[in-house]
């Protein structure tokens, strides 16, 4: 089974939203996958058992998984092309 | 009347849920969806309530043992944003602020005073704090609803102010943030940078910042900090290691777990945000707009981290050295960086600059969290959450939003009023003009050399 990290600042709020739109999409396209939630601090030492990180923070560092930046979900902007991303990514 | 006051009576844990499932049912969300997103808030209240449990029943006792030992005071456990937004939302006025803020939103972008499309639900509970803290102080709950407007309203203008920086230096097109505490200490950045830039020599210097977050990566990880306060705090409370260890074991603990039951609350949350958006969309698009977001989109940015690794020690100094302070810095460390996220920004990602105002800051937001630990407590002994001791919270305990608008309605610390609401005051007016002037962000800007 794949795994999906989610991260923002503190786990709480803008990587809830988009966890449970990734989950959602997932379902649709019969993914089976755990979608996890963390804080971008934590993506480090995270990263070694994930397969994809999306983070709504627009991160810099290479933490040698590939990571799509999620911002669409909150904002609204661009959805569509984030969920292909994230389904190109997992497939 | 009964049925209300029975309601009422259920406490915030009940209170909440019921009025998400009708504001759910109200936006059209379903029952099915409302009711699950009602029963999920409720969830995340007993969550927050276990794990705020597990810090005030353990770290409050050694940090008080603590203080006695050495004459400190660090007595008062700081509960962060995570403890502290649930008890706004658990407060009267959470029952109403999210559609006080968007209507307040709407009024002005209908008036064209602001460019910012709030659609960031989760953070009105800065300005439902303020609105708490207001009622709380001065018994009035119509005075606590003037006050998540005036906050509201004070925020979107932030956001507005902001923007260039959000988007030159951050690269987030068409995004602001306006945020209670991700925006609020801007200001002060914004003189001090000002302020620098007039120093001979001074305005050259910078520190390098690469290799912070390679090095000490790990260590500023939360669960980390978390052990690691335990283990000290322990140590100098005079505890026997057999009691030691475990609370290094439980402040890790609460490090990990807080998210993982806040979380809940914003689970509950979303249908509701998904419609506020729905109707904000529908009505406020186009390149005029921008789309306002949490400040947790700058929390990935490299330079945000190095200096949040960096202020996590530093705030625990400030803590110490601080005269007369009580508070023990502990659950906003996690995510420190949101006190001085914008002003890396403002000084153009200068490394040396950032540590200046961001002290500054830091040393603000201590004050002011000092003088409003009496209206803390009683916030979460109102939402069930404490029924002893006593509580504080950096983020948003000590921003001066809140302070400043306490004091004015009900005066009780009128020095620091004047020092801190005119600090406050003129950095406000400062920022403006130079949002005006056009010259909130300069990208030809540069802030001297990178020296080793």
């Amino acid at each position: 089974m794949k795994k999906v990290l989610v991260a923002c600042g503190g786990a709480v709020a803008t990587s809830t939203v988009a966890a449970g739109k990734i989950k959602g999409l997932l379902k649709e396209n019969n993914i089976e996958a755990d979608v996890q939630q963390c804080r971008v601090s934590e993506l480090a030492s995270k990263a070694d058992s994930a397969d994809l990180i999306v983070t709504t923070a627009k991160v810099e560092r290479d933490y040698g998984v590939p990571v799509i930046h999620g911002i669409a979900y909150i904002s609204g902007m661009g959805i569509d092309k984030t969920n292909q991303e994230i389904l190109d990514n997992l497939k | 009347m009964a049925v209300i006051e029975y309601i009422l009576d259920l406490g915030p844990t009940v209170m909440l849920p019921l009025v998400i499932l009708v504001l759910g049912l109200l936006l059209r969300q379903g029952i099915g969806k409302s009711l699950r997103a009602g029963i999920m808030v409720g969830v995340g209240f007993v969550g927050v309530n276990l794990v705020i449990g597990l810090l005030t029943d353990n770290l409050g006792p050694a940090a008080q043992d603590m203080a006695e030992r050495f004459d400190l005071g660090l007595s008062v456990v700081d509960i962060g944003w995570p403890g502290a937004s649930p008890m706004a939302w658990a407060s009267s006025i959470g029952t109403i602020a999210i559609p006080v803020a968007v209507l307040v939103n709407i009024a002005m972008l209908v008036l064209k005073m602001t460019r910012v499309v709030n659609v960031d639900i989760w953070n009105i509970w800065h300005m439902t704090f303020t609105g708490a803290i207001v009622h709380i102080a001065t018994g009035s709950f119509w005075l606590g609803i003037v006050g998540v407007i005036i906050h509201s309203a004070f925020v979107y203008k932030l956001g507005d102010w902001f923007a260039p920086v959000t988007q030159k230096h951050f690269g987030l097109e068409g995004i602001a943030i306006p945020h209670g505490s991700g925006t609020w200490s801007a200001p002060f950045a914004v003189v001090i940078d000002s302020i620098l830039d007039r120093i001979p020599k001074i305005k050259k210097l910078n520190f390098n910042s690469e290799k912070i977050e390679e090095r000490f990566g790990v260590v500023g990880e939360p669960v980390v900090i978390g052990a690691f306060l335990g283990l000290v705090i322990g140590f100098l409370a005079g505890y026997p290691l057999s009691d030691i260890l475990p609370l290094a074991i439980q402040m890790g603990a609460v490090m990990v777990l807080m998210p993982t039951v806040v979380k809940f609350i914003m689970e509950g949350l979303v249908p509701i945000a998904d419609a506020a958006r729905g109707i904000l969309d529908k009505r406020f698009q186009g390149k005029e707009y921008y789309i306002g977001l949490d400040p947790a989109l700058l929390l990935g940015n490299s330079q945000v981290v190095a200096a949040s690794l960096i202020f996590v020690p530093l705030t625990i100094l400030i803590a110490v050295i601080f005269p007369g302070n009580e508070i023990l810095p502990f659950g906003d460390l996690a995510t420190i960086g949101f006190f001085i996220s914008m002003a890396v920004g403002i000084h153009h990602a200068n490394l040396f600059r950032t540590l200046i105002s961001g002290t500054f800051i830091m040393v603000i937001t201590i004050w002011i969290a000092n003088m409003t630990i009496g209206f803390h407590t009683k916030l979460a002994e109102n939402a069930g959450t404490i029924d002893g001791g006593q509580v504080a919270s950096l983020d948003q305990g000590g921003s001066p939003i809140t302070f400043i608008l306490t004091e004015l309605l009900q005066p009780q610390n009128i020095i620091p009023l004047i020092i801190i609401g005119g600090l406050y005051v003129f950095s406000v007016i400062f920022t403006y003009l130079k949002f005006k002037r056009g010259k909130m962000y300069d990208e030809e800007k540069t802030t001297g050399v990178e020296s080793e």
